[in-house]
């Protein structure tokens, strides 16, 4: 997307498109996180009787083979965790910071840290506690206040029972599962007794899931990108939404009672504000300002609150680690298909009313997932799940029923100097696809580098079709301490 | 005496050490002179009804850290197994034909880390008898009756102690791998190996594994070796 920079002051709730320049406070951040980097690297890593302090530093390059598509700059990335010794109270920290390759928007605030206020969060360098708690464990009792992220469910991609923790859409399906979970400020309480372990938590404070920037990597498709394209000089201002009134009721809820044994089961209930993104509609405002046409794209995200009731179960039975996993979702929200947002074919400056596009539906996700070993140091995995929409589906881009096949395998060579993955995704019903692989080479206990190729494709608005235009190659080096 | 009465005694000498807790590093070391280091903490109970339980928890290296495996042996002849990686923050089961597969990169199996063996799921036969470092053995060579990686073991029992000072696993008639067990110490009446040296030699691949400190009569709860207690890395 071609712009023109220009100058002016960011209207409300606006987010400039401008590059990055050092206003007043960011060379503080640059300055703050590098110090931060810097203690962490050369503090050692022991975990004894007193601490332990481990972390990781993760430099990483993108070269994108579509040469029409946004570009990445260089990552470096660093995360730190702190944890008490074990005693009934502990104490976790989980912090994470650096500059994020993908955003190339100066930051809107001079907030140091990632905040719970904003779905597009387009800043970096940046910090975030992933995880900031205390624990209290007396006896059989395990209680915890603070920052957590929870994995509920057992399928490795989609858990339809992992609700609680909204995720981080802005590399969306190159990050791990729990690295793209936001942490939550919540209360939980575990309770082991013999084989069965209910757990709750309560998340009082209303979370949004992060979006990115309509013109980052990562935006994928959308109406508001493929309508930019077609304005020279223009720029999309996405409008942040209101977020929900933090009340007590307006809090999410989760209780989970698992059982262990032969076959190992959990049942599984949430109600709360449902963590994938959905929107709903204002306006299309197409405004000349300057030598730019300012671009509101007239949606933006919206939460509703859902209520879920679900069922996991693992086992093993002679080669295979077998696991399933079903939730039946009341009152989800799901947009219509995007040609019927009321986009107009010829774009002209102005003021453009778009119709509603939300649709209320109950939803029932199950999946089946299994691990068989192919030889030694390697490690195939399968998962098949599927999303069964209940009502008229007609003007939705979702079929009735939507599949996601998976494939992973995972090999090891060396005695696991050498690392390597393979993740492949289909969707039946839309024929789109995806493929991930990568090598690592370890060359000691603290340095690892490795070399990585993402592939997407299939129709712009499917969920590995709306990437198609992000192939790309990627170089990595870790260094752990 | 007849290798099954010989083995009947190294059971009853590693079940009395099932009851423990071991600091210990593992030292991997490639052809080519590199080396990787581990350091692990394991957790072993001797479990009534079931035959034990073992938790282990790895400290170092940073990318393994808090990286646990856990272990019930429902009989010794069964067992469920447990792993957890924090990157994951989920636990998963795992298959027990994954016993015999390399215990995270070292020349070390997930087996090793196991209690004793169910003795009937294997043949014994006496072969002869040896000397290794002062010490008289019996060389009992092992079949297995079920399905294992290795088709036969040969074994050196210390006489009067009835541990393993070395074993020999065979693939066919090739040598997969070896362990010598030195250092052997009397430790609350248990004598036990503090350096376990297992050779890989079809890579050439060696992996050292040194007791740091090791206690035993631990009677550790059995919340230890919960998968909660596998999440929280022991705590």
């Amino acid at each position: 997307m071609k712009k023109e920079k220009k100058s002016r002051n960011d209207p409300p709730n606006a987010i400039s498109c401008r590059p990055p320049v050092l206003r007043d406070g960011w060379l503080d951040r640059i300055i703050l996180i590098t110090l931060c980097m810097a203690l962490s690297i050369v503090s050692p890593s022991f975990a004894d009787d007193s601490l332990s302090v481990s972390g990781r530093l993760d430099l990483r390059g993108v070269y994108a083979l579509d040469d029409d598509s946004v570009k990445e700059d260089p990552s470096l990335i660093g995360r730190i965790k702190i944890d008490t010794p074990p005693s009934a109270w502990r104490f976790h920290s989980w912090l994470e910071g650096g500059w994020d390759g993908t955003v190339k928007r100066p930051p809107r605030d001079n907030s140091l840290f990632k905040n719970y206020d904003q779905v597009y969060q387009s800043n970096t360098p940046y910090l975030e506690f992933k995880e900031l708690y205390i624990a209290y464990s007396p006896n059989d009792l395990d209680l915890r206040a603070g920052i957590q992220r929870f994995a509920w469910g057992r399928l490795d991609e989609y858990p339809p029972n992992d609700l609680l923790n909204p995720w981080d859409y802005t590399e969306f399906i190159l990050k791990p599962l729990e690295d793209r979970k936001i942490g939550v400020p919540s209360v939980s309480a575990i309770l082991s007794q013999g084989d069965w372990t209910p757990e709750a938590v309560w998340v009082p404070v209303f979370v949004p899931y992060r979006l990115p920037m309509p013109d980052e990597r990562w935006a994928g498709t959308s109406p508001a990108a493929t309508l930019a394209r077609t304005i020279p000089n223009s720029e999309i201002t996405p409008q942040e939404p209101a977020m929900p009134d933090r009340t007590f009721w307006n809090g999410n809820f989760g209780l989970r009672v698992k059982r262990s044994g032969d076959i190992e089961w959990a049942f599984n209930l949430f109600h709360g504000f449902d963590p994938r993104p959905e929107f709903k509609t204002t306006a299309l405002t197409i405004m000349p300002q300057g030598q730019s046409i300012i671009i509101d794209p007239g949606y933006v995200p919206a939460f509703h609150r859902i209520t879920s009731i679900g069922f996991d179960a693992a086992a093993v039975r002679g080669d295979l680690s077998i696991r399933a996993e079903t939730a039946y979702s009341i009152g989800r929200y799901l947009d219509i298909r995007q040609e019927l947002w009321g986009y107009p074919t010829v774009p002209s400056p102005g003021m453009f009313p778009l119709n509603p596009i939300e649709q209320k539906h109950d939803t029932l996700d199950y999946g089946v997932g299994m691990d068989y070993r192919l030889f030694e140091d390697a490690l195939l995995t399968l998962q098949a799940q599927q999303t069964i929409i209940f009502g008229n589906v007609d003007q939705l881009y979702e079929r009735k029923a939507e599949t996601i096949l998976w494939a992973n395998v995972r090999v090891g060579f060396m005695n696991q100097k050498i690392e390597t993955n393979l993740n492949v995704a289909y969707n039946p019903e839309h024929g789109d696809h995806m493929a991930k692989a990568n090598a690592f080479y370890v060359f000691s206990d603290f340095w690892k580098a490795g070399v990585a190729a993402d592939t997407f494709n299939g129709p712009p608005q499917s969920i590995f079709g709306r990437y198609s235009r992000n192939d790309q190659l990627e170089a990595e080096i870790v260094y752990s301490w | 005496m007849s290798g099954r009465e010989i083995y009947e005694k190294v059971h009853e000498v590693r079940s009395k050490a099932l009851d423990r807790k071991t600091e210990a590093t593992m030292i991997l070391f490639d052809k080519d002179g590199g080396k990787r280091t581990r350091t692990l903490t394991e957790y072993g109970k001797r479990a009534d009804p079931e035959a034990y339980k073992v938790l282990v928890v790895f400290k170092s290296p940073p990318d393994l850290k808090n990286v646990g495996f856990l272990i019930h042996a429902h009989t010794f002849a069964n067992r469920d197994l447990w792993a957890y990686f924090p990157e994951y923050k989920r636990v998963r089961r795992i298959s027990t034909s994954s016993q015999d597969d390399s215990f995270f990169g070292s020349d070390f199996s997930y087996d090793d880390f196991g209690g004793p063996p169910n003795l009937d799921d294997y043949k014994f036969s006496i072969l002869r008898e040896d000397v290794i470092d002062d010490k008289p053995c019996y060389v009992v060579e092992v079949t297995p009756k079920i399905h294992r990686k290795y088709t036969r073991y040969i074994a050196w029992v210390a006489k009067g102690l009835w541990i393993h000072l070395k074993i020999d696993y065979y693939q066919e008639n090739a040598i997969y791998r070896t362990g010598v067990f030195t250092d052997i110490r009397i430790i609350d009446s248990i004598p036990t190996p503090f350096k376990l040296d297992m050779e890989n030699k079809k890579t050439n691949h060696r992996t050292v594994l040194t007791i740091e400190s090791i206690q035993y009569h631990t009677h550790f709860p059995d919340d230890l070796f919960s998968e909660r207690s596998l999440e929280r890395s022991g705590r």
